[in-house]
C-alpha cells in the first residue's frame, strides 16, 4: 500500500481530477494475455504460410516427416495454451512458438519468459518439444532463407511503425531524497536540547 | 495516414473497415483506437521473494511493451489511443499514484532485475507524459494549440494532482539537467508544465481551487496532533467536556509515523512544484500561503520534534529516520517560503516593477509577521538575509531616486 501522500488527498478532496469509476472493469493478467494472443493472431505470419513454406522447400519424400513434425508442434502448442481452446488459437500459438524457436537450439531464459508472458504458466516439456520440432523442421533449410521468410512475414520482426518518441532524450533517473539539515546530527537528539531551529 | 501540414484536429483519414469498405473519419476518432488493454501499475514488492519478483516483472513487462508500442505509434494513432483508451489513462495515473518516491520508507528493490524494470517503466511513463504535453512534434505533426488545451483538460490527461506527482517523481534530475539544455531542447519538466499551463489557462483556476485543500492538509496534521488551527477554532467552538485529542506525544506510534511521512511528502511535493514552475507561486501567495505555513511551522514542529525525541522507540533506526524526515520537512517549508517570497515580492522589486513600493511593503510585512514567530524567524539564514536586504535596499534606492523626480513634475 502506498504511504499517505498529498496528491492522494487532492484526488480525494478536491474537484480538479477525474473521479474513479468503481464500476469500471479492472483487467487481470489472464485477460491481458488473451488480448495479447488475439493481437498476435492478427499479425502477418499465419500457420498456413508456415506449412506452405516448410513443405514447398523440401523434397516430396520428406513431406510426410515434415507434416508429422508440424503436427507435433501443434500438439505442443495445444499443451501450452490449454486444450479448451479452438484450432485458431492453437495454430496462432504454434506460429508464436515457430517464431520464438526458429533460430534457437534450446529453451533459454528469454524464450521461457516470452512464452510465459504470452500464455501464462506452461509445461516445460511442451516448450522443449516445440523447440526440438522447429529445429528438425528447419534443419534441411538454409538459415538465410528461413530468416528472410520470418522477416518478411512477421510484423513482430518488422514493425510498420515510426521510431519511438523520445529515444534520444537524455533522461535522468535522479529523484528527490531526504535532505535533512546538515548541522543536525542524529546523535544530537539524544541530548534533549537540540531543536530543528536554524 | 493523415495528411501533412494540417493540424491533426482538422485531418480526415480514409480507412478500410473490417468489412472491406472504405470510410472517411476524422483523424481523432474513437474507432481508430486499438484494443490493447494497458495494465495498471503495481509497485515493486517489499520482500522480493522469487515469486513476487517474477509477478512484478511479468506485470511490468506488459506495461513496458505497451508503452514502447504507444511511443512508437504515428502521431495521429498516438493521440487516438491517448484520448480514447481509458485503460491507458488508468495505467499512467496508477503509476503516478503508486510509483515509489525517493523519499519513501521502503528501500530500493533488492533485486537488480526489479530495479532495472522499475527504471524502464519510470522512463517510459515520463516519455508518454512528455509526448502528451507536446502539441507540436514536428512540422507535419501538430495540434492546434487551443484544441490541444481542450483535449488535455477535458480528458483529464493532466490535472493538478498528476502535475504535482510528475514534479516530485521526475522533476529533480530532469529539471536540473534540462534547465541547461533549455535553449537547445524543449524537453524538460518545466517546459512540459509551461506547455500545459500556457495552452490551457483553466489549470490556473484549478490550481486556485486546489490551494485551500493543500492548506487543509496542514490543518489536518495540526488536528491529528491535537493542536487547534486558527480556522478550526473560528468555525467550531471547543467542547468544555470534550474528549481529549491525542497529541503527537500520546498518539500511537504508527499514527506518528504516518503524520511525519505525510508531512514529508507534502512539503517536498509543494516545493518541487513551485521550484519547477514558479509561475504557480502567485496562486499560493493569493491564499496567504506564507503566513499559514509559518503559523503551521510554529505550532506543529515543536510538538512533533519533541515527540520524536522523547518517545520510546523500540526501533532506534526508525526514530532516526523520523527525525531526518522531520528535519527534511522543515527545510522544505523554509525553502518554500523562500521561493514564494522570491517570486512574489522580491523578484518584482529587483525587476523594477511599477508597484515596487507595494511589493517592498509586503515583503516588510512578511518579515514583521515572522518576528514574533520564534522558529520561522530563522526562515532567513545569513546568506538569504543579506540577499533579501540587498533587494530591499535596491528597492529603496530606486524609490529614493524617483521621489525627487516626481516632486519636480507637478500634476
Amino acid at each position: 500500500m502506498s504511504p499517505p501522500r498529498l496528491t492522494g488527498a487532492l484526488r480525494s478532496f478536491s474537484n480538479v481530477s477525474k473521479k474513479e469509476d468503481v464500476t469500471e472493469q479492472l483487467y487481470d493478467l489472464k485477460t491481458k494475455r488473451l488480448k495479447r494472443q488475439e493481437l498476435f493472431a492478427r499479425e502477418g505470419l499465419t500457420w498456413q504460410k508456415i506449412v506452405h513454406f516448410c513443405t514447398e522447400h523440401q523434397g516430396k519424400a520428406k513431406h510426410q516427416a515434415v507434416s508429422q513434425e508440424l503436427k507435433s508442434l501443434l500438439l505442443a502448442a495445444k499443451q501450452i495454451v490449454g486444450s479448451e481452446h479452438g484450432q485458431e488459437i492453437i495454430e496462432s500459438a504454434a506460429v508464436f512458438l515457430f517464431e520464438t524457436f526458429h533460430n534457437k537450439d534450446h529453451v533459454g531464459t528469454e524464450e521461457t519468459r516470452a512464452i510465459k508472458q504470452m500464455f501464462g504458466p506452461f509445461p516445460s516439456s511442451a516448450a522443449e518439444a516445440s523447440c526440438a520440432c522447429v529445429a528438425r523442421i528447419l534443419a534441411p533449410l538454409e538459415d538465410s532463407r528461413v530468416e528472410d521468410f520470418i522477416q518478411n512475414q512477421s510484423s513482430r520482426h518488422n514493425p510498420q511503425r515510426g521510431s519511438m518518441f523520445g529515444r534520444n532524450i537524455a533522461f535522468s533517473y535522479e529523484s528527490y531524497t531526504i535532505d535533512p539539515l546538515e548541522d543536525l546530527p542524529w546523535s544530537g537528539i539524544q541530548e534533549g536540547n537540540t531543536s530543528l531551529d536554524f | 495516414m493523415a495528411c501533412a501540414q494540417v493540424p491533426l484536429d482538422e485531418q480526415q483519414v480514409t480507412e478500410r473497415c473490417s468489412l472491406g469498405k472504405e470510410r472517411t473519419l476524422s483523424a481523432l476518432h474513437p474507432e481508430r483506437k486499438e484494443e490493447r488493454i494497458f495494465m495498471p501499475y503495481k509497485p515493486p514488492p517489499e520482500e522480493c521473494t522469487p515469486a513476487e519478483v517474477e509477478e512484478f516483472l511479468e506485470h511490468a513487462r506488459f506495461i513496458t511493451d505497451d508503452l514502447e508500442w504507444l511511443l512508437g505509434l504515428p502521431h495521429d494513432k498516438f493521440w487516438c489511443q491517448v484520448v480514447f483508451d481509458e485503460s491507458l489513462q488508468r495505467c499512467l495515473d496508477s503509476y503516478l499514484q503508486h510509483a515509489p518516491r525517493g523519499l519513501d520508507l521502503t528501500a530500493l528493490p533488492s533485486s537488480p532485475a526489479v530495479a532495472d524494470m522499475q527504471r524502464s517503466v519510470h522512463r517510459l511513463v515520463f516519455l508518454a507524459f512528455l509526448r502528451m504535453a507536446t502539441h507540436k512534434e514536428s512540422k507535419e505533426n501538430f495540434i492546434t494549440p487551443a484544441v490541444f488545451g481542450e483535449i488535455i483538460y477535458n480528458n483529464f490527461l493532466f490535472d493538478i494532482p498528476k502535475i504535482l506527482d510528475l514534479c516530485v517523481l521526475f522533476g529533480k534530475g530532469n529539471s536540473q539537467l534540462l534547465h541547461k539544455m533549455i535553449a537547445l531542447c524543449k524537453f524538460c519538466t518545466n517546459v512540459l508544465l509551461e506547455n500545459i499551463f500556457t495552452q490551457q489557462p483553466s489549470y490556473y483556476n484549478d490550481l486556485d481551487e486546489t490551494v485551500p485543500t493543500v492548506l487543509q492538509v496542514f490543518d489536518t496534521v495540526l488536528e491529528k496532533c491535537g493542536l487547534r488551527c486558527e480556522g478550526a477554532t473560528a468555525m467550531q467552538p471547543m467542547k468544555l467536556n470534550g474528549h481529549k485529542q491525542p497529541t503527537a506525544m500520546t498518539m500511537n506510534q504508527q499514527d506518528l509515523v504516518d503524520i511525519i511521512l505525510y508531512l514529508c511528502d507534502s512539503t517536498t511535493t509543494i516545493h518541487a512544484f513551485l521550484d519547477i514552475f514558479p509561475a504557480a507561486c502567485s496562486s499560493f501567495h493569493s491564499h496567504s500561503f506564507i503566513s499559514r505555513l509559518t503559523s503551521f511551522y510554529e505550532t506543529a514542529v515543536p510538538d512533533l520534534e519533541l515527540s520524536v525525541r522523547k518517545r520510546n522507540f523500540d526501533d532506534k533506526s526508525l526514530q532516526e529516520d523520523l527525525w531526518q524526515r522531520l528535519s527534511h520537512s522543515c527545510r522544505k517549508m523554509v525553502e518554500t517560503v523562500h521561493l514564494l517570497l522570491h517570486h512574489t515580492c522580491l523578484q518584482p522589486i529587483l525587476e523594477g516593477s511599477e508597484n515596487m513600493q507595494t511589493f517592498a511593503d509586503e515583503l516588510l510585512q512578511h518579515f514583521t509577521y515572522f518576528l514574533p514567530e520564534k522558529r520561522p524567524a530563522s526562515f532567513s539564514d545569513e546568506t538569504r538575509t543579506s540577499y533579501l536586504l540587498q533587494g530591499v535596499e535596491s528597492a529603496w534606492d530606486s524609490v529614493g531616486r524617483r521621489k525627487p523626480q516626481s516632486q519636480l513634475q507637478p500634476n
